[in-house]
Order: structure tokens, then sequence, then C-alpha cells
């Protein structure tokens, strides 16, 4: 059972009820879970303030639908505006509640959806009223606000998710939204559960534009960029980053993993070396870049010379792992091993005197200097010695992604060693990455972790392996990840469900 | 006259809306047709928390001497206007058994729940605020409204336990918005009436709630717990409409502002002197017109980004990374920084003592617990946490007092305070920090 994502509700609300209805409302800020969000959404439950926000939602939505505008929409008209009827508010209601449910709506929630507008058309002498408030009911409930997860016998002892919750499953992947009427009709026959069945809608899904939109949800959790609106940079010493600066960053980013993965279907291993990228006038501002293009997006790759290399060397994941008013060797270096290695580093001691370590006026000019200084110290030394040679190889670029070659006038050095191999900068550090296994295996797993909202920390490899393959096999293409991966034979699989044993409290 | 809803809505689903049907705003009228209200009910007692982070220096907050003479100390000064309202704690405890130290958590944790967290990021148990709430907030029309003052929604520190935090509002636009915007009837003005709307809606959450039995089937005990907290999220929401049916009583004179300006909400501490200020305002309003009787806020998360533009370390490598003076024998900008982080707190507490109502001020009226996560950020040690009690409670806790350095375990200001408020908690916090005894000297 996972809460929907606001991402997943705005995209929902749109695919059903058409983008002309507005979605205004705060949601529930999510955690991370094994380095996504998307984990979270298996652990969150609503709490008041959560609910407040999808019941105003609700009405919202409600009343725009049920607005005269949008009637002429909706699949019947009463038999008079301001008497209830049933039979025309049934057939919405389970027009609607079948596409936000996800499943068909018994009769008795259609029934008692009908008899609430019923009474409240009656009361207020509007068929509309009426509906406003049935469709609400429906709107705020459980089942849309929860992706619900049904599991029936599958053969044996096994027991696999029902057709309704495999297409679910499916849809919030690759579009991050609800099922399209195609794919709840395939669930309803059946087709889901057989693999020709299951490879047609796969295919279907995976061809369409909208696996962009699935695919970028995806991008934006595994490389955290949500963190980024809340990144504030010191204005004093960097009165040139601005917020328009910071959202076209994220989204030079998303472009790029997206062009990579979908459009040109490449190597992901590339996403750390390519210097090919997306800019538009405030990011070509922030790179120091002449801005000759007219068009507000335009492709550009960094000449060989420039030091970048690949989505690290991107001006969001820069400033994302940095301080305010400083760049950050450990933050970046931790970010690195968490993102792209799946090696979440421990929080350090408790009890450290860090002040030694960082006082720029001291002896200690550089940061690499004053983080050498960890290593006198064993318990540091431990982390520090695998996440910082990372971090001090893109110290090259400063807290908001400018390139620099010297700090309080001494040189850079941005040579590290990981692992007995040595390499120099960002360049070298993208080479390691892209030939390290652990980064793809990272990615794979990070994929099937988002897919099936589970703590990447915590699924066995064996769980993706067959995927990995396909992955592997293709040169470490993104499709064949994501159709190896749901058209696995144990990717719908689920546990069997707990006998009923309702505590009386629940009652 | 009281209104039993559930009657009112059984109707409902026998199609027939009896009740509904007739002019219903009747239903809180009294016989000469005004608007029922007005019980001469004393005000209730508010609770509000005040977070920030990375505590204060040892050397140059704690009074020497305890007890009401005390002498204002350097980082205290900021308080100094409010000394007569406020206990000052010093040496408090924070024993974590066998749980590690998570830095910048396991401090904050132990003040809010009285229990040692067994995870970072996550309490063990509802907060003390909600805890307040679920007995004090009856009637009104949020149960508690938690404000980040440096634009974080994430930055609250008031939860239902676990993962369930209850989110900041981020901006005092956003916070306006949510106390004064759509839905609001201001209660200052005399032509209140109760909004039909609502009882409508309490229809529809009524037939969502109805899900109940059926959802709850088929779960596992995890997800039962989750369906079971969003069912009393629907049952809160419930409640709050039916707070919005009876006029609140306030007896402080005030009007409600026009909406604040749209502003940038961030960790820069010039930012920060700009949203606290504004966020406090709202919140005492808030408190005076009975909209919520629990107010949170906070105006750091605990490894604080606060910075003042200029300083390229920020506050809280600072207190990591500064050398000690070996002069002054502390670390002397992030002694500034503790004092920055006074004066914000100083701004709630002028708020609330700056609306009167009665026989005193909201700030008389409430309790205001100040806590934070390090006693000395340097070393992450959170023994002897700096936390502040303001306010009278309505009379039942008597202030102006440093108790100083007695080694009880933190929790026992947590009791104090329940108590304090009318809690009927008998004994308060888990393991090391289980407390039964309150500061009764405290307490009237």
């Amino acid at each position: 059972m996972r809460r929907l994502t606001q991402q997943e509700y705005r995209n929902s609300i749109a695919d059903i009820f058409g983008k002309e209805i507005e979605v205004r409302g705060s949601f529930e800020p999510m955690i991370r879970v094994g380095g996504l969000q998307a984990a979270s959404t298996s652990v969150l439950s609503v709490t008041p303030f959560g609910f407040e926000s999808f019941t105003n939602m609700a009405d919202s939505i409600a009343i725009q639908v049920t607005g005269e505008k949008y009637r002429a929409k909706l699949p019947c008209v009463p038999k008079a505006t301001k008497e209830p009827d049933d039979a025309c508010t049934a057939q919405i209601l389970s027009q609607y509640g079948r596409m936000l449910y996800r499943r068909p709506l018994t009769s008795d929630e259609i029934q008692s959806a009908v008899n609430l507008s019923h009474g409240l058309a009656e009361s207020q002498s509007d068929f509309y009223a009426g509906l406003r408030y049935g469709l609400g009911s429906l709107l705020q409930a459980p089942d849309f606000v929860f992706r619900m997860e049904t599991a029936v016998p599958a053969g044996g002892m096994q027991w696999a998710l029902d057709p309704y919750s495999r297409a679910t499953r499916l849809s919030y992947l690759m579009w991050d939204s609800t099922p399209d009427e195609e794919l709840i009709q395939a669930a309803e026959k059946g087709e889901l559960n057989t693999a020709a069945g299951l490879e047609k809608q796969v295919d279907r899904l995976m061809t369409s534009p909208r696996l962009d939109i699935g695919m970028r949800t995806f991008f934006n959790d595994m490389l955290e960029l949500d963190t980024f609106d809340t990144v504030s940079k010191d204005s004093i010493l960097y009165p040139k980053w601005s917020s328009g600066i910071a959202a076209s960053a994220k989204e030079e980013t998303l472009r790029t993993a997206i062009d990579l993965a979908l459009h040109e279907n490449g190597d992901m291993r590339d996403l750390m070396t390519t210097r090919k990228t997306f800019l538009n006038r405030s990011l070509a501002a922030d790179y120091q870049l002449p801005f000759p293009f007219k068009g507000e997006w335009m492709p550009y790759e960094f000449p060989a010379d420039s030091g970048r290399s690949g989505i690290l060397t991107q001006a969001s994941m820069l400033a994302m792992f940095s301080h305010p008013g400083r760049s950050s060797p450990t933050k970046r270096g931790v970010a690195v091993m968490d993102i792209f290695l799946c090696e979440p580093t421990p929080p350090p001691p408790a009890n450290v005197d860090f002040s030694v370590v960082n006082n720029t006026s001291g002896p200690l000019k550089t940061v690499r200097e004053r983080l050498m200084a960890h290593a006198t110290n064993g318990s540091c030394a431990s982390c520090h010695n695998h996440s910082d040679p990372i971090g001090l190889s893109l110290e090259g670029f400063d807290t908001i992604g400018q390139r620099r070659i010297m700090e309080n006038g001494i040189p850079i050095d941005v040579s590290a060693t990981i692992k007995g191999k040595h390499f120099v900068g960002a360049e070298g550090l993208g080479q390691f990455l892209h030939d390290d296994p652990k980064y793809p295996a990272c990615l794979a797993r990070k994929v099937y972790s988002y897919s099936r909202g589970e703590n990447s920390e915590e699924v066995s490899a064996s769980a993706f392996k067959a995927a990995y393959k396909s992955f592997a096999d293709s040169g470490f293409r993104m499709r064949s990840l994501l159709k190896a991966m749901v058209e696995d034979k144990d990717y719908f699989s689920a546990p069997a469900p707990i006998p009923e044993t309702i505590s009386p409290s629940a009652q | 006259m009281r209104i039993d809803r559930r009657f009112l809505l059984r109707g409902t689903f026998q199609g027939a809306l009896a009740v509904m049907g007739l002019p219903f705003l009747d239903c809180f009228l009294d016989s000469k047709g005004e608007v029922l209200g007005a019980t001469g009910r004393p005000l209730p007692t508010r609770f509000n928390t005040f977070f920030y982070g990375l505590g204060l220096t040892n050397q140059l907050w704690i009074p020497k001497t305890g007890g009401k003479d005390y002498e204002i100390t350097t980082q205290l000064k900021p308080l100094e206007p409010y000394r007569a309202k406020m206990n000052v704690f010093s040496g408090l405890r924070v024993p974590l058994d066998d749980n590690p130290n998570y830095q910048h958590w396991s401090g904050a944790a132990a003040a809010v729940t009285g229990i040692s967290p067994t995870k970072t990021q996550e309490f063990n148990s509802k907060t003390i605020d909600q805890q307040i709430a679920d007995v004090i907030s009856r009637g009104a029309r949020f149960k508690s409204i938690s404000a980040a003052a440096a634009g974080d929604p994430k930055q609250s520190y008031s939860s239902l336990g676990g993962p369930n935090a209850i989110p900041a509002e981020a901006s005092p636009l956003s916070l306006y918005t949510r106390l004064f915007g759509p839905g609001f009837q201001d209660p200052t003005k005399g032509d209140w009436k109760p909004d039909p709307q609502v009882m409508i809606q309490q229809s529809v959450l009524s037939a969502v709630a109805d899900n109940r039995r059926r959802v709850m089937q088929n779960l596992g005990a995890a997800d039962r717990t989750r369906m079971d907290q969003y069912f009393t999220s629907v049952r809160e929401a419930e409640l709050q409409m039916a707070a919005q049916l009876q006029r609140p009583e306030i007896q402080a004179k005030v009007t409600i502002p026009a909406a604040p300006p749209d502003m940038v909400c961030n960790s820069s501490l010039l930012n920060l002197r700009k949203s606290t200020p504004l966020m406090a305002r709202l919140g005492a309003l808030a408190l005076a017109t009975d909209q919520t009787r629990v107010f949170n806020l906070s105006v750091s998360e605990p490894t604080s980004a606060i910075f003042m533009p200029g300083d390229p370390l920020g506050y809280h490598n600072t207190t990591h990374e500064e050398p000690i003076d070996p002069a002054l024998g502390y670390q002397p900008r992030v002694a500034q920084y503790n004092v920055d982080v006074m004066e914000l707190f100083a701004l709630l507490l002028k708020e609330l003592d700056g609306i009167p109502e009665g026989d005193g001020t909201v700030l008389d009226h409430s309790l205001v617990f100040a806590f934070t996560d390090q006693s000395y950020a340097r070393i992450h040690a959170v023994d002897g946490l700096p936390i502040f009690v303001a306010g009278g409670a309505s009379g039942r806790m008597k202030t102006g007092y440093h108790v100083a350095g007695d080694s009880s375990p933190v929790s026992r200001v947590g009791l104090t305070i329940q108590r304090a408020m009318g809690v009927p908690a008998e004994v308060w916090g888990k393991g090391s920090m289980e407390v039964r005894q309150p500061y009764t000297d405290l307490l009237t």
C-alpha cells in the first residue's frame, strides 16, 4: 500500500479529468528511505495536515468537474438539474471511480456515493451540488490517495498481484500516473497475467512519449533533485545565484538523463562522462558561458578542456552537495557513494572534535589539507578514505558549480586514488565511475526499488538479477532494464495476505 | 444545546435528509435568534514549542546561581524582557541508555518525547505538543499548527511518531492562508455565522469514514497501522469541522491583518529576522482567536543551516570547525550565532506577550517550550541541553526561576509541562528518562 506522491496525484487528476482541472494545495513532504522517496510511500500515512489538504483538494476538484464549464464532458445529463437523478449519478461516479480507484467500484461503493449525492442534491435542490459531494467522497477515499496492492493465489503456494494492481504498478512506473483505459481493460480481461498480453502493454507504455514523464520522476528521485528546492546560497559570496538558476540546473540534469536514457537509447554509464547537456540563459551565466542561442533550452556540448564530465559536474549536483558559501568534498563524496554506488555512509561518530579540521586562517589552507587531518583519526578515516577522494576530485568547482583552479591562493590539487586506481579531476572521476560495475548495478537496484516502493538497502541482488543481465547484455540501455524487469516472472509476486485479525481498536 | 452530528447525518444514508432539509442554521441560534456561544468558559491555556538547532555556549548562557534572583547572562540577554515570565533549566541530563547518540537528533527527541530515539529523524512516540493537543484542542479549528521560519516544511518537530511528522507551513503567506484564508470566519467581527458548507462537508467525511471496515480488511499489520492513522486523520477533520460550527470565544481585542507579502524564506539570518516575527505574530493571532491552541515554530533544523551572508561556513559548520579562542575559552563566532537565535526566540515571546486578553496576555495564558538538539554542538554533547519554558499557563506555572543543575532527566520538564497544561500524566518518558515527579515547586 503506497501513498500517492504529489506528482502521481497531479498526473492522475490531469489524466482522469483533463489538464484544465487545477489542483491547488500542499502535499505532505516525503522522506528518503534507502536513497529513494518512493520507498517512503510504503511507510508514510496521512497526518491530519495531509488529510485536511486532501479533503480541500477533493472538493476543489469536484467543484470544477461539476461546474458549468465542464458539464458537457460528463457522460450523461440529469433528467432535471434541480433534482437527484440516481441513474446518471451512478453512471458518472462509476466511470470516474474506476479511474480513481484503478479498478471497478463494487456496487456497494457506488450505492454509498450515489446515496450521498442523492441526499445532498435533494436538500440543495441541485443535481450537480449532490454530484459534487459524491465525487468529493471518492477523491478523498483511501482507495484513491493510497495505491492499494491486492495479492491473489497464483498457483502452488505462490501469491501474486491481481491484474488491477499490476496495471497500477506498471502505469505509475512508466507514466507516473493512473492506468489509462486500455491498460485497465487489459487488466479486466486478464491479459496482464499472460506473458504475451503483458508484453503488449509494456511495449505500448514504453513506446509512448509519456515514458519521459515516468523516468523524469525516477531520476528526480534517484538524483535527490527535490533537495534542491531548499538549497540556499550565500547572497554576499555568490550574488549571481538565484532561484531561477536553481530551477534551471535541476531541469538541465533531468534533460541530460532523459536524453541519454530514452531519446538516444544510450549507454547509461555515459551519464558519468558525457559533456553533452542542455542550457538556457540563466545556466549559461552560471557556467560563465556566452549565450548565443535564441531558444530557451538548447543542446550544448562542453569543450574537452572544460573540466566537465557527466552529470556530477553539472551545477545541480555540485551546488546541492555543498554548503551555502563553500564547496564540500565530504558532502559530494558521500552523495556519490550513496546515489551512484549504493554505498551509504554511516553518520560520523558522535563525539568528534572537528575544530582542527577546518580552520582556514590556520596553517591548513586548502580543503584537501584540512580534510587530510581526518586521516590521523582512525574512526574518521574508515569512512573519509572512501568518500573524500571522490569529493576532492570535484574541488575544481565551487559551491555554485563554477570552474576554479585556486583556493585561498593555492592551486587546487584534484588528484585522487580510490581502490588503488589513481585519477585526476572530474574527468578522471567520471571515467572511474563509468568503469566501476557497481554503478550500473546500483542504478538497476534503484530502478527496481523505486518501482516496488522498497528500501534499496534491503532488496536482494537476486530480485533483479535477470533484469540486470538484460541491462548489461544490451550495453546498459535503460529501456532494456525496464522491460526485462517488469516482464520478469517474479516481478508481480507478492507475499500471501495475512488472515484478518482486526484488533478491537480498529473496529 | 449540543448537536449530535451523527444523528443529523444518519439521515443522509437513508436518502431522507430530514434534518439537513431544514434551514439548519436554526440549530445554532438561541430562542432570540442570536448565535450561540459566549458561555463564559475560561480561556483555554495554549501550548507552543520553539525549536532551535545547535544549543548555546555553556559559559555564556548558564546563570551562576539558581532560583529567582539569578543574574542575566550574555546569551540570555535577548530574553531579559520576559525573565519574569519564564523559567530557565540548566544541567538537565539526557540519558540515552543503550541507544546511540544520533547526532543532532537524540537530544531533541529526548526533550520533546522523553524517549531516547532508536532511529535518527524519527520520534519513538507522539511529540509533547501532539500529546497535549489530544487533550486541549477539542473545539479549536486546527488541532495544531506548525510553522518553519527557514522555509522548509520538513523543519517540524511535531510528530505523530515514526515517520509521520506534521509538516510545517513554510512561509508567512502560507501560514496566513491556512489560518485566515478560505474557510476562516472572523470571530472578531460581529456578523459571525456558522457556514452551512461545513455541515455538508461533514456528511462527506462521514461517508469517507464509513469505508473503514472494508478497507481495513486484508491489510498486513504495518499497513493497518497506517490506515488506522488515515482514519484517525479523517476523524480529526470531522472534529475540526464540528469546531467550526461554534463561534470561538475570544477575549483579545485583535484584528486580523491583511495577508503578508510573499517573501524569500531560507536559512539566511537576515531573512529569518523577517519571517520569524511575522510567523510568530500570525501564530499569536491564531491562539488569540482560538483557531488553534497549539502552535509550533522552528527557526532551523537540528543541523542548523542558518548562516549570516558572507560567512562561508554557516552556523553548523562553525560549531564544528571554529577553534576555541584560547583567551575566551569558547568559540566566539558560534557564540554570536547562539545570541542571534535567542533573539529569534525573543521575537516569539514578544508577539505572544503583545496581545492582551482578559487579565493578562496570550503569553500569560500559554506555555512555550523551547528546546534544542545539542548542549555543546562542537562535540555533539546532549547532557545539559538549554531548555526554556515561558508563560504562566493561566496561573498554573510559576515563573521567573532558573532551575539549576539538579541533574534531573530532561523529561522532568516535559512532565511538569503536562501537569501545568492539565494533562493527567502520572509518568512521562521511558527508560532512564521515565519520570514521575514533576517540578512541583513550579506548579501552583
